[in-house]
């Protein structure tokens, strides 16, 4: 099932819907990485507050989805990671380090306008 | 008259075979029973007196005083030890035996009495019996001892069950207290717009870490807090295994946007971390309570600024 990415302005935002196999979240990679030189984006946004489960893989994805972007230009938030979701991912020791997050899309977009009126190219 | 307090039955399950095991550990052959029927009359033509022996011994000692407070619960405590004293010569010591001594072990422990308060009086009933079976087999010396030392098999067996029995009670006690204290202990609490602090106090262990971080997660969110700030100086002993909780907490909350200062690390504490080698750089430290406020309200753009008032100064 492909994950719909939405375009607000410069920026890319993304809600997982439901629990994503392994080939959705490779898809995804890939169009947002396509995505984000199409548009310019300046920021990309994965809403995953939907998610009540997140392995190794999906972190280990979002983590390159983060770098990927940030290679083309844009800076990526990881938001509404569920308390439990969080808890369980540092007890595995998926910390998601190096990427942006922020509590919910409020927030993702708020940190984002921070980070772009800065110029500051600093993640984390 | 106060009611005789219900008893709870115990937490200990005796299977038959750790009866077994136990009259093993006493070493109970069948010549002790024999020994044992053969007294079997003397002690039970006494019950009465070594009975009254028991418990006049315990009433002059004052920390008794609980076991006499309750006129209910010693007469059962009699009735009780009149029952015991009659099976300890009764040649049958299986389950049923057993569940009589663990009702008399719960209704001491209820009422307070203590184990060594208990030992006592209990080698001073074995002392009377001993003195009486050696008083009737005058002529019989050796008998006398061997019977009294069948009779100490029993009277061991017995103080095997009890004490753990007041062991276990003691635990149970323990246990409770130390969940009433985890319940106790891990208020979040909101000091502005979107800042958090979280105060520790005490031991942190495993179950306690866990629990904290996740009453911090959800506090996270429900107050949308962009900043903790996580004050450690109540934490009696910071090792590297609760600086690994520390880490854990902080990573979980950044996971959900917040970020973490954590406070109260004294100079002994700090130094002990630089020596077990754990790596705190992933924490935003700062030394006491209200460097870590300054820091969080830097954080989230507050200023705080006195008010100048000349009249009070």
């Amino acid at each position: 099932m492909p994950v719909p990415i939405l375009k607000q302005g410069n920026t890319l935002i993304v809600s997982v819907q439901a629990a994503l196999t392994d080939r959705d979240l490779i898809d995804l990679k890939n169009d947002l990485a396509e995505k984000v030189g199409q548009f310019r984006s300046r920021g990309v946004i994965i809403d995953v507050s939907l998610l009540d489960v997140m392995d190794s893989f999906a972190t280990r994805t979002l983590r390159g989805i983060a770098q990927t972007t940030k290679l083309r230009g844009a800076e990526t938030v990881i938001v509404g990671i569920q308390p439990d979701v969080a808890f369980a991912m540092v007890q595995l020791g998926l910390a998601l380090e190096g990427v942006a997050t922020a509590l919910d899309l409020d927030e993702g977009m708020e940190l984002l306008a921070a980070r772009l009126e800065k110029g500051d190219d600093r993640v984390g | 008259m106060p009611e005789a307090p219900s008893l709870r039955p115990s937490t200990r399950q005796f299977t038959d075979r750790d009866i077994e095991r136990r009259q093993r550990f006493v070493d109970l052959q069948p010549d002790d029973l024999q020994r044992l029927a053969a007294i079997k009359e003397l002690v039970t033509q006494n019950v009465e007196p070594f009975t009254a022996a028991f418990f006049d011994y315990l009433s002059k000692l004052e920390e008794a005083a609980p076991l006499f407070g309750n006129r209910a619960v010693l007469d059962q405590a009699k009735q009780l030890k009149r029952e015991h004293l009659i099976a300890m010569v009764g040649g049958n010591y299986g389950r049923a035996y057993v569940e009589q001594r663990l009702k008399l072990a719960l209704l001491y422990s209820t009422v307070g009495l203590e184990t060594r308060l208990f030992l006592g009086a209990f080698h001073h009933l074995l002392r009377t019996i001993g003195l009486e079976i050696v008083r009737q087999l005058r002529s019989d010396p050796e008998r006398a001892t061997q019977s009294f030392m069948s009779l100490e098999k029993i009277g061991f067996f017995d103080l095997g069950v009890i004490v753990d029995v007041l062991i276990d009670e003691r635990e149970r006690v323990i246990g409770l207290q130390q969940e009433a204290i985890r319940e106790l202990s891990t208020p979040t609490l909101q000091i502005r717009d979107r800042l958090l602090i979280l105060p520790i106090i005490g031991v942190l262990d495993s179950q306690r870490a866990k629990q904290l971080t996740d009453s911090l997660l959800h506090a996270i969110r429900s107050n949308r807090a962009k900043v903790v700030v996580m004050d450690i100086t109540g934490v009696a002993a910071v090792d590297s295994k609760v600086a690994n909780h520390l880490i854990q907490t902080v990573a979980a909350a950044r996971l959900m946007g917040a970020s973490v200062i954590v406070t109260g690390l004294s100079a002994e504490v700090a130094q002990s971390l630089v020596a077990l080698g754990v790596d705190l750089s992933k924490l935003n430290t700062v030394g006491d309570l209200q460097g870590g406020l300054e820091e969080a309200e830097l954080l989230l753009g507050y200023k705080v600024q006195r008010v100048s008032r000349t009249e009070s100064v």
